[in-house]
Parts: structure tokens; C-alpha cells; sequence
């Protein structure tokens, strides 16, 4: 047997992976600050505080499915940041994920998670199950070791029946028939522990999740604002965004309006964004259009 | 202190009727030193879309050059112009891509988009500082003054202001805002973006 | 020129003949030439991709075989050629799709995806140790800004954006058909109709929905593009690009 050597035993590295965006930026974190940033730490110049989303997170099996629920607010230390944020993610038609913890943890791992269900879902050629996006989900969780501050709800119906989750940041899951999550998610387990039931009609369980989500948005600093909430049936997906909306901006009495002319300033410069067009004719007639 | 103080630095942004307005304090500061009173924190990303970026300083000038860098090569690959919420994302993911070495800076973004009928929509956002968007319907606020904007932008801000009225009310909440914290003020800058054209202003305000 | 045996140029693909050909490239057009026919035309508010589905044996199990792929929500594509290669460029098509997506938060425009697998077919034919794709493909494609496109993709990495194309066996017939029976305010369902008839010219054997396979593009009314993303902001907008059914396929044979 005549044995020969490989000539070039790797690939270029551009001939394996497609081009652009990827040439931009690659795919994963990316540390050249992290130098610097401990530098000013060490300074005793901290890291200031990301969005979180304190959070009341729900959800609950029922006669047909799944039901998932969420407050809308998101907050910065002591201030709110958004009083009517998303945190129910879409994973996919039928599968859709609750985010607690770092708000900007929660939106990328559930979009990421996102994408790469699509990406199996065309290749296997049917419809992906919850307990993929769930490994999935805690797979990437335990390989960041905590570090990535998502804890989520997941739920959804497949073709093996409907499944819900909690997924912690370290990648731990529980499968359980009513699930709580978040700074408020013992008001919430508070009110599914006395009133949850198994085979719950829709509209029952709807108003369980909806109590749930109120205890946490009354109870509990880290929530407030309205309530989303998510039916996930075999055949069908409602996402009811703000169905109900127990704290409403308050009318003010009267208009706050400056008279125009308040406030002085100093310089001002207009930058037209229309294109005007002005001909001038030089010299002789104008030409002959008709 | 944080090192959002180190420069100091704040940026507010508000929606009107088919405009929108995008505004900040002009002082760069080394600490409770303040060195210039004419540093940009707001740049112009297309005709119709604004950046703020408060935060530290080099960061501001890092951040405005990567995404002068892919805007221009978004621009050229797919032949138009990037359009708001495109941008915020791409701004997003850019922030994002540093989870765990961030840019110590809190973008604010005021744009307008087209509607598919031809018409023209406002479009505020705001990220922190590792990406996560927040797309408010009335205002977003961010830098060292941002707990005092909060209060008073959610007093004075009412929807369908004209942009005149708009610029009234952006200015008087960023300069009575910026006036109760000691890291931002020394002049600000309005930018007031309509359907077809872009008022710039810088106010008279308290230099202390 | 390429001689039989492919002359002394056919070793190493990255060396020009001197006649300015690279005969590797010649070589897999003429694969492509001997795939089945696969045709796209675009209408005034839609575009059609077809092909025909051909098995060796009546023992082979056609229903899992997929000539006409989705890339993402908004575009599909259909190839004629070398069925193993045009599987890895659709892989290669949905990861630059979803890392767009991941950058963008929308999907990417048809020119732009097409762009990007243009590149790798190109890559390929520049690389050491590779040989070209032996798929000629047609990707149809909806965005916002040029709203319906379709574009063809040769294995030399050049495109071209069509109104109506061929590729595969019968691509010279098949557009000597199209040329006769095209025009510009063609609507959708005549379009899928031109293209069934299209394939019945030198198709062999029975043409059945097992035998066909049709991708179509629909255009959303303004309506439809004001009303936004299915599913609250963080939703996906509602797909363009879809599959027909079997059902659906035999429904058209049979008008």
C-alpha cells in the first residue's frame, strides 16, 4: 500500500464558512475590553448596572395546552427602565419562552436559541419539540457556568403533547405542570399552589395566570405594569400582548406645553433633506420642447 | 463612582407628531474636572437617524467610528440607505457581541422609518450598555443626569407635539434636568428631525 | 477548450487553459446540463420556481427527496445538478440567513443572500483542494425594498437576476418557450401554469405531484406590511416563500 502524506492537512479557513456577516464579527463573545475594564475596576470605577428584569414569569399546563405569563417591567437598580417591555420570546410558532434576570441575556440566548430551532426545524423537515429548544437552552445555560443571567419559562405543544419548563442560569430545568419565576415568583406560586387544578378549562386557567401575574405586579418591587400572556394550543398560538392593563398613565389635567420661544438658544443650523432642483438657463432660448 | 462619571455626559430623545427629537449636554469632564464644553456626543448616522452616545468618552469615539464603519458598508452591499429599527438591532448586537467586556456607553438612538405606504414613522430606542433594547413610545433617557430625565421627561412629555412644541418640550426637560446633576450641562444640543428637514440648535444654559 | 479527456488543464482547476477558460468550470456546467430542468418566472405579484423530480428506480422512496428548499421566511431556492452539492449550499445559505437575522433582527434581501452563495460558489473555484458546485440554482426572493425578485446562480459564482429563467437538460427549449409565452403583467396563477406547461415540453415519463415540485413567492399587500410582525414586536413577519402541497400540485395539473 503506497502511503502518502496529506498535502494540506486543513482547510483554508475561509473555503469552510461563508462569507459575510461573518466577516464583521465572528461568531461568540468578544473580550478586547476586558483588559481595560479590569484596569478601571481595580481603579474602583464598577461596571454599570445592566437592564433586569425583576419580573413576575408564569406559566401553567391547562385541558388543551399551555398558558405563559409575564408583568412588563424592566429595571435598572431602583428606577424603571421600560414600563412595557416583551418578555414572552418567540422560539418558534409553537414554542415560546418566558425571560427573567439580565434583560439583555434573556432576549439573545431566546433569539439564538430562536434561530438554531429554525435551522433544525428545516433540516428535520417537521415541527421541532419543546425538549429540543430546552436542551438546547440549558446546554448553552451550563457552558457559560452562570455567567449568562437568563432564567426562563419555557413552554409550547408538540407533536408529543404540551411541555413546560423553568431553566435556571446554570442550566438546570425542572418539567412541572405549574411553574413560577423571577423576584416575584413566590406571590405568583402563592396563587397557583391554591388554585391551580389539572384539566383546567381555557378561560380558567387564562384568569389563574392573569391572578398570578396580578399578585407578582402588586406584591413585588421588581414587577408592575401590565400583563402578556400566551396560549399555546396544538393547533393554534394566541399571544395576547397587554391583555390586561391594571395600571394606566393617568390623564394628566392639564397640557404641560412650553409657549413656543421658552427656551433660548444660541446657534441654529437646518439641514434640508429635500433635494431642491432650480434650472437656469444659460444664454440663447430655451430649448424647444414641444 | 462609576465610570459613566468618569466623563460624565447625558442624552434624551422624544417622539412627536411625524417627528422626532434627539438631544444632549455638551461638557466632556475628567471626574469633577470639566475640560471642554464642546464635546459631540450625537452623531448622524443616515438623513433620518440620530446616535447618542453617553458614557466614557473613548468609547464614544471607538463606538461612532464601528458604526460609521458598518453603516457605510451597509450602504454599499445592499445599495439604500439602513433603516431605523435595522440599525438598532445592528447597534444591539454590536453592544451585545461585548457581553463580557462591554463598552461603557448607553446608546440612544431617534430616527424616522418608512412606512410601507410611503409614509413616514418616529422611531426612538435606547439600549444599556450590554444591548438590550428598549423601544418606548414616548421618550428614552441615558448617562449620568438619566434618574433626573426620567423624572422630568415623564412630567412634561404629551404626545402629537409639533416640532416646534417638541423642541420646547425636549429642551426644558434636558436643561432643567442636567441643571441637578453635577456631570452633565455646560450648553446642550437639540436636533429636531422631521419629514423633510433636521433643526440643529445649541441652547443657552448654565456653565457651572 | 476542454477536449475530451479534459486535456492538460482539467489537474488542477485553478489554472487557466490559454484560451482564458477554466475547464473545471466548464465541466460542472456540463453536470448541470445533464440535471433535471428546473425553471423560475417571475409575475406581477409573485414568482414561481418549478422543477421535475426524477428517480432512477420506481424503488426509490421519492417522498424524501427535496429539490425545491426554503433558505428563511422570505426565500427559496431550486437547483438542477448535483443533488449532494446543492445540500450543502443550502446549509451553508440558512446559517448566513439566520446570522443576518441574528445582526439584523429582519432577514436578509434576496440579493444579498444570493450575494453570499455566489461567494462561496466562487470560493471554490479559487480554492486548492476543491472543486466547483455542480448546481446551477434559481432563487426567488421577496424584500421590502425590491420587493420579488429571481435571480440565477451559475457554478462559476457569476448571477443574474431574471424574469423568467431555465436551467438543467431542457433549459435551451424551455426558454425558447418562456421567451414565446412571457410577459410583464403575468399574474401569479398564470405563471405557475406556464411553468407546468413549460415542464410537459421534453418532460418523460407522467407528470404527477410526485413527479413535480413548485415553490411560489407571494407578494403581501401594504396592508398586510403595515399590520407587521405575527406575534408582537420580538414576532417573525409572516413568510413569503412557500412549498406548495401535493394536494395543491395536483390541483394545478389537473386545470
Amino acid at each position: 500500500m503506497h502511503h502518502t502524506k496529506p498535502l494540506c492537512p486543513k482547510p483554508p479557513s475561509n473555503a469552510s464558512t461563508m462569507a459575510s456577516p461573518s466577516i464583521y464579527t465572528s461568531p461568540g463573545f468578544n473580550f478586547t475590553n476586558e483588559l481595560r475594564n479590569n484596569f478601571m475596576a481595580e481603579k474602583g470605577l464598577p461596571l454599570p448596572k445592566a437592564t433586569s428584569t425583576g419580573t413576575t414569569i408564569v406559566g401553567c399546563l391547562f385541558k388543551d395546552g399551555i398558558i405563559l405569563g409575564a408583568d412588563t417591567r424592566a429595571t435598572e437598580g431602583p428606577i424603571v427602565a421600560d414600563k412595557n417591555c416583551e418578555k414572552i420570546h418567540y422560539i418558534t410558532e409553537s414554542i415560546r419562552c418566558c425571560g427573567a434576570g439580565t434583560a439583555a441575556d434573556t432576549e439573545f440566548t431566546t433569539a439564538l436559541i430562536s434561530s438554531n430551532m429554525e435551522l433544525h426545524a428545516l433540516s428535520i423537515g417537521r415541527k421541532p419539540r419543546v425538549v429540543t429548544a430546552m436542551t438546547m437552552l440549558k446546554q448553552m445555560l451550563f457552558r457559560n457556568q452562570g455567567r449568562i443571567g437568563a432564567a426562563l419559562v419555557l413552554g409550547g405543544v408538540d407533536s408529543t403533547g404540551p411541555h413546560l419548563f423553568t431553566i435556571h442560569p446554570h442550566g438546570s430545568t425542572d418539567k412541572l405542570p405549574y411553574v413560577t419565576m423571577g423576584s416575584g415568583s413566590l406571590a405568583a406560586m402563592a396563587v397557583f399552589e391554591s388554585g391551580w387544578q389539572p384539566n383546567m378549562e381555557r378561560a380558567a386557567a387564562l384568569d389563574l395566570v392573569k391572578a398570578a401575574i396580578s399578585a407578582g405586579i402588586f406584591n413585588d418591587l421588581g414587577s408592575g405594569s401590565n400583563i402578556d400572556a400566551c396560549i399555546i394550543t396544538e393547533s393554534q398560538t394566541d399571544m395576547l400582548r397587554n391583555v390586561e392593563m391594571p395600571n394606566p398613565r393617568v390623564q394628566k389635567e392639564r397640557g404641560y406645553t412650553f409657549r413656543r420661544g421658552t427656551t433660548a438658544w444660541k446657534t441654529e443650523s437646518v439641514r434640508d433633506l429635500v433635494v431642491k432642483e432650480e434650472i437656469t438657463f444659460v444664454g440663447g432660448d430655451a430649448m424647444d420642447t414641444t | 463612582m462609576s465610570i459613566m462619571e468618569l466623563n460624565g455626559g447625558s442624552v434624551v430623545a422624544m417622539v412627536g407628531k411625524d417627528c422626532v427629537a434627539i438631544a444632549s449636554d455638551l461638557r466632556l469632564g475628567n471626574q469633577a474636572l470639566s475640560v471642554a464644553t464642546n464635546f459631540q456626543k450625537i452623531f448622524p448616522v443616515t438623513d433620518r437617524i440620530y446616535l447618542g452616545l453617553p458614557g466614557l468618552a473613548t468609547d464614544v469615539t471607538t463606538l461612532r467610528e464601528r458604526f460609521r464603519f458598518r453603516v457605510n458598508m451597509y450602504t454599499i452591499k445592499e445599495e439604500r440607505e439602513i433603516e431605523p429599527e435595522t440599525f438598532a438591532h445592528l447597534v444591539s448586537s454590536t453592544l451585545y457581541e461585548h457581553r463580557f467586556g462591554p463598552y461603557y456607553i448607553e446608546p440612544v438612538m431617534a430616527g424616522l422609518s418608512k412606512t410601507p405606504s410611503g409614509g413616514v414613522k418616529p422611531f426612538i430606542a435606547a439600549t444599556d450598555l450590554i444591548g438590550c433594547l428598549n423601544f418606548a413610545k414616548d421618550f428614552v433617557v441615558a448617562g449620568t443626569a438619566s434618574t433626573k430625565l426620567y423624572g422630568v421627561a415623564e412630567g412634561l412629555w404629551e404626545p402629537d407635539l409639533e416640532p416646534e412644541d417638541l423642541f420646547e418640550t425636549i429642551s426644558q426637560t434636558l436643561l432643567n434636568a442636567v441643571d441637578r446633576d453635577a456631570f452633565s450641562g455646560w450648553g446642550c444640543i437639540v436636533h429636531v428631525i422631521t419629514k423633510d428637514k433636521v433643526i440643529t440648535r445649541t441652547l443657552k444654559g448654565r456653565m457651572d | 477548450m476542454a477536449s475530451a479527456d479534459g486535456g492538460a488543464y482539467s489537474y488542477s482547476l485553478t489554472v487557466f487553459s490559454p484560451s482564458g477558460k477554466l475547464v473545471q468550470i466548464e465541466h460542472a456546467l456540463a453536470a448541470v446540463s445533464q440535471g433535471t430542468t428546473s425553471l423560475g418566472i417571475k409575475a406581477s405579484n409573485g414568482i414561481v420556481i418549478a422543477t421535475e423530480k426524477k428517480t432512477s428506480s420506481i424503488l426509490i422512496d421519492d417522498s424524501m427527496l427535496d429539490k425545491v428548499a426554503v433558505v428563511c421566511p422570505n426565500i427559496g431556492i431550486v437547483y438542477s445538478g448535483m443533488g449532494p452539492d446543492f445540500r450543502v449550499l443550502i446549509a451553508k445559505a440558512r446559517k448566513s440567513a439566520q446570522s443576518y437575522w441574528k445582526i439584523y433582527g429582519e432577514y436578509p434581501p434576496t440579493r444579498v443572500l444570493t450575494q453570499e452563495i455566489a461567494t462561496v460558489m466562487q470560493q471554490a473555484t479559487q480554492s486548492g483542494g476543491v472543486r466547483p458546485y455542480g448546481v446551477s440554482l434559481l432563487v426567488a426572493g421577496w424584500d421590502v425594498n425590491r420587493g420579488p425578485t429571481l435571480y440565477q446562480v451559475d457554478p462559476s459564482g457569476s448571477f443574474w437576476a431574471w424574469k423568467a429563467s431555465a436551467i438543467g437538460k431542457n433549459m435551451v427549449n424551455a426558454k425558447t418557450f418562456l421567451e414565446k409565452r412571457y410577459n410583464d403583467d403575468i399574474s401569479l396563477e398564470d405563471a405557475i401554469h406556464t411553468a407546468l406547461l413549460t415542464l410537459k415540453e421534453g418532460f418523460e415519463g407522467q407528470m404527477t405531484e410526485k413527479t413535480i415540485e413548485i415553490g411560489v413567492i407571494t407578494v403581501p399587500s401594504i396592508a398586510e406590511l403595515e399590520e407587521g410582525k405575527i406575534g408582537g414586536e420580538t414576532g417573525r413577519p409572516k413568510p413569503t416563500f412557500r412549498k406548495l402541497s401535493e394536494e395543491e400540485v395536483r390541483d394545478y395539473l389537473a386545470l
